[in-house]
């Protein structure tokens, strides 16, 4: 019995950094043809390493990891797409390309 | 007796009016944003509570021609950037007189929290025949990300947060320490005002009043930090609050008159519903 709650205290602190902090995503229009999104955690650590990808219709266009700075730059799709910023299970971010302004 | 009267009640003005503390506004309609964008700033100082005087920034005893502030900067991230040539001079529509202020634009562009420091240039206040620099931070978040709220920037006269500034709800607290050239300040008297009218950014001017205070105790609310410089104020009512630490920072004297140097942040409280 003991075991099992020091198993369930593993995995409640291994899973803490996505659970106890909400992941977040910021994205603007450069204004030269390329969005910029910036990815970060509610206690302020950094996404930098991350994966971050960009669907159209369902399917992803661009993958890539946030930088060491914790952003990503790519090239602005055409019609309609998602940002999805990828924290595991249940802790993902996804910003609409309509909602990206400059 | 008829002049004892009126030399009596404009008396009575006179000493009404001091009672009210002066604040230096760094306004913005909202501090939590959802996302980037141009925020609009306009730089006041007036009573945010009474609202019975907007003063001209930078005026001086010995020139009618009124200073420039001594500097105006945003940090980001760690990131400095100077906004000095943002200022635009405005003439400011309080309810009873209009004073010269500044509007500026900002661009909050990247997540995390912009803040924004004002170091307006001493005030001649002809009532007290003393001058008054009121160092002003207001600091403002993009999407959530925590960056540099609780940064110090070390400011002659500093209000350093303890609670995001941006992040508060109606009922609960602020905390903040005071400090002066980096160092705190034990019992600091601190002044705390409600921002009591709506800003119209578009025309320059305050709104009429939102509340009603029951005696002027209420106006401008006195309270001290503890011995480690470090106050909590809890907040009733939403909108933007001001505090103003009185005569922190250290230095005392400007032009040969007496100064006081203070620390002032500004906070937002939003309702839960």
């Amino acid at each position: 019995m003991k075991k099992i709650f020091a198993l369930c205290l593993v995995f409640v602190f291994s899973s803490a950094p996505a659970f106890a902090h909400t992941a977040l995503m910021s994205c603007f229009d450069e204004g030269d043809g390329t969005i910029t999104c910036e990815g970060g955690f509610s206690d302020g650590s950094s996404a930098s390493g991350v994966d971050v990808r960009v669907e159209q219709n369902g399917k992803a266009i661009h993958s890539a990891k946030f930088s060491e700075t914790g952003d990503i730059n790519f090239t602005k799709p055409s019609g309609d797409y998602v940002v999805i910023f990828d924290a595991g299970k249940g802790h993902g971010v996804v910003v609409d390309g309509k909602d990206i302004t400059e | 007796m008829k002049k004892l009267i009126v030399t009596l009640a404009a008396g009575s003005i006179f000493f009404a009016s001091t009672a009210f503390a002066h604040f230096q506004m760094l306004y913005t309609p909202e501090s939590a944003l959802t996302k980037g964008g141009t925020l609009q700033l306009r730089h006041v100082f007036t009573h945010p509570f009474a609202d019975e005087h907007t003063m001209d920034m930078g005026k001086q005893h010995d020139s009618q021609t009124l200073l420039k502030p001594e500097a105006f900067y945003g940090v980001h991230k760690g990131k400095k950037t100077d906004l000095m040539g943002t200022l635009k001079e405005i003439s400011f529509k309080g309810n009873a007189n209009a004073g010269q202020a500044f509007a500026s634009e900002y661009r909050a562009r990247g997540m995390g929290d912009h803040v924004l420091a004002m170091v307006p240039a001493p005030y001649y206040e002809a009532n007290e025949d003393a001058y008054i620099q009121q160092i002003t931070k207001t600091i403002v978040n993009v999407a959530g990300l925590p960056t540099d709220w609780d940064s110090e920037l070390g400011l002659k006269a500093e209000i350093v947060p303890l609670t995001k500034p941006y992040a508060i709800w109606t009922g609960s607290t602020f905390s903040g320490i005071v400090k002066s050239a980096g160092k705190p300040v034990p019992f600091a008297e601190i002044e705390v005002e409600y921002l009591n009218h709506d800003v119209d950014v578009e025309k320059n001017a305050m709104g009429p009043a939102n509340v009603k205070a029951p005696q002027d105790s209420f106006v401008t609310i006195g309270i001290k930090a503890d011995q480690d410089g470090k106050f909590t104020f809890g907040i009733p009512k939403a909108g933007w609050w001001g505090f103003a630490a009185l005569g922190a920072g250290p230095d005392t004297e400007y032009k040969g008159k007496e100064l006081s140097q203070d620390a002032v942040i500004w906070v937002q409280a939003r309702d839960m519903k």
